[in-house]
């Protein structure tokens, strides 16, 4: 099947291009075998003993083992207790997608497109969150939103506004939406900001030419063209917010958990594996899904020759 | 020409709308850097004078000193780790004519979009059924998973940035593959794969969700370190701390620059 790419090697030996074809393959297996060992040590077999403790049943003295049951899944999926942090999960991560959306554009267009000076602050500014840990931009987020006089947004109302009523935002869903848009907004920029940047100018400048106003250029011509960038930012931003746990449990306390906080509290204080299981298949099933989506589209686009410009 | 893409009244809205969002990128970040020097003994707003005690507090705690050494100890060790599996990988997946490279590229980049949390979950699950008790060496483990799929991906992308009619010149000029490998291909790929590398460190300088599940009592990384501060210390000496990883982060982002450019080392 490679045969094709090779042949311009191979033309002065002809001969043994089989053999030779061989041994290539063999070559590259064991550069590969350290890797795919490592993964299928460390990552695949623990990975799926864990997710298959969610079908199994668990003992009173802890071990895990038959009869198969779909109990666990039943009782995350339709209790009412359990439903209601999954659906809190889902639409926080909605929300999160949403929100970094919006305000993802101004920054990628101003990378793409923005004087160098400015193209340069914002990547860095996009950028430098990306390496500081998650702990200190959520502790960050703490101070910012405190519910009392100390927080920084509620000094602020009583500067401007020189009342007493202070703003709840701490231990609230939209704390851990705002603080998950802010740990995630970089992820999404990125992506878009590269495919912002394979548009072809041209294209345009055509609209404009042809009289359509700068709002009307964008959605027409500029964001249809960005989709590629789009999809794959949103999924990202979408499955890690699905699969959060510092910002919810240090922004969102017991009134906003979410499927994390029950995977580490089952784990570690309940100790009910096939639980944990569940919950741990559930929020892995989210992270496929929405990738296989995102992949499912991109390529529908690609496949349709949207992407024009692109390299 | 570039410029011509953003101006006018569309430019100036995409301007002043961009400035009020990297605003609310830095807040939080300024906030603590502001409350790290004052001189109140809670961490509340507003900050009063500027005192560097908060600082001298944190570095001469032996606690704070223990967990930095263990997490630039274990960033380094899963880097380098990572570098000697990812780079033959993909090497070969880019190289060599392995039949399915697209699954196997798959499963390589995995650990990326596998919720962090239950990789780690499920290796604590691992060693505590296989009875491995050694902390350090369970989190250099966790902490390769997390490294590997970022250190991949920039080797990958290197490589097909590579001319590979050098290569092909050195070849015609009578030197070996392996001599050809090592003086023409390596040093192209070098920029590119020290940047992946500096990245991939401070991923697992930050990593919060894997060490949480791995760390014990005498090998704490930083972030859990300060997490756990968090809940029992209310001076600004936590701020003082977060400063001090922020201004890690802002050496790696000026290093980043510096080797290939933040554009390049970030794909865009």
């Amino acid at each position: 099947m490679t045969l094709a790419s090779t042949a311009d090697q191979s033309m002065a030996n002809a001969k043994p291009r089989r053999g030779r074809q061989a041994l290539r393959v063999s070559i590259g297996m064991i550069l590969l075998l350290p890797a795919l060992g490592f993964l299928l040590v460390f990552l695949v077999i623990p990975s799926l003993s864990l997710l298959s403790a969610s079908v199994l049943t668990q003992s009173g003295s802890g071990d895990i083992g038959l009869p198969v049951t779909f109990a666990n899944y039943d009782r995350l999926l339709f209790s009412s207790a359990y439903q209601k942090v999954v659906l809190r999960t889902m639409s926080i991560s909605v929300w999160t997608s949403l929100i970094s959306i919006v305000l993802a554009y101004p920054l990628a267009m101003v990378i793409a497109y923005g004087r160098p000076s400015l193209s340069r602050l914002t990547m860095v500014l996009v950028v430098a969150p990306l390496v500081v840990s998650v702990i200190v931009r959520c502790y960050g987020w703490q101070l910012l939103l405190g519910n009392n006089r100390a927080g920084v947004l509620n000094w602020l109302i009583a500067l401007v506004f020189r009342n007493r009523a202070t703003i709840k935002l701490m231990y609230t869903e939209w704390a851990v939406i705002i603080a998950s848009v802010h740990v995630f907004l970089p992820l999404i920029v990125l992506p878009i900001a590269t495919s912002l940047a394979r548009i072809n100018p041209s294209l345009v400048e055509a609209a404009r030419m042809l009289g359509a106003p700068p709002w009307r250029a964008f959605l027409r011509v500029t964001l249809p063209l960005s989709v590629p960038g789009l999809t794959a930012g949103v999924t990202i931003v979408f499955a890690l917010t699905a699969s959060s746990f510092v910002t919810p449990q240090m922004l969102g306390g017991t009134n906003a958990s979410m499927l994390g906080i029950l995977l580490e509290q089952q784990a570690m204080t309940v100790f009910d594996w096939p639980m944990t299981g569940a919950i741990a298949s559930v929020m892995v099933a989210i992270a496929l899904c929405s990738n296989a989506a995102s992949t499912w589209i991109i390529g529908l686009l690609t496949r349709r020759g949207q992407l024009g410009g692109r390299k | 020409m570039t410029s011509a893409r953003l101006s006018g009244g569309g430019g100036f809205v995409t301007y002043t709308a961009a400035m009020a969002i990297l605003l609310f990128i830095v807040a939080p970040l300024a906030v603590i850097v502001a409350l790290s020097v004052s001189e109140l003994n809670f961490a509340t707003f507003p900050p009063k004078g500027f005192t560097l005690a908060w600082y001298a507090k944190v570095l001469s705690d032996a606690a704070f000193r223990h967990s930095f050494v263990v997490s630039i100890l274990i960033a380094l060790g899963a880097t380098t780790i990572s570098l000697c599996l990812g780079l033959p990988a993909a090497y070969a997946l880019d190289r060599w004519k392995v039949p399915s490279a697209g699954v196997i590229r798959t499963l390589l980049l995995s650990p990326m979009i596998l919720p962090i949390l239950i990789t780690g979950l499920a290796l604590l699950k691992l060693f505590s059924q296989t009875r491995m008790r050694d902390a350090s060496i369970n989190l250099l483990i966790g902490h390769i998973l997390v490294t590997l799929p970022y250190v991949v991906r920039t080797i990958t992308v290197s490589l097909e940035l590579v001319d590979r009619t050098l290569e092909e010149a050195a070849l015609t000029l009578g030197a070996s593959p392996v001599r050809a490998f090592v003086r023409v291909t390596v040093p192209q790929l070098v920029p590119g794969i020290a940047a992946g590398c500096l990245f991939a460190f401070m991923i697992s300088f930050d990593d919060y969700p894997i060490s949480m599940w791995l760390g014990d009592a005498e090998y704490v990384p930083l972030p859990v370190y300060l997490h756990d501060s968090l809940t029992r210390l209310f001076d600004p000496s936590i701020a003082a701390t977060s400063s001090l990883m922020i201004l890690t982060g802002i050496l790696a982002v000026v290093g980043l620059e510096k080797i290939v450019g933040l554009r390049r080392a970030m794909g865009v």
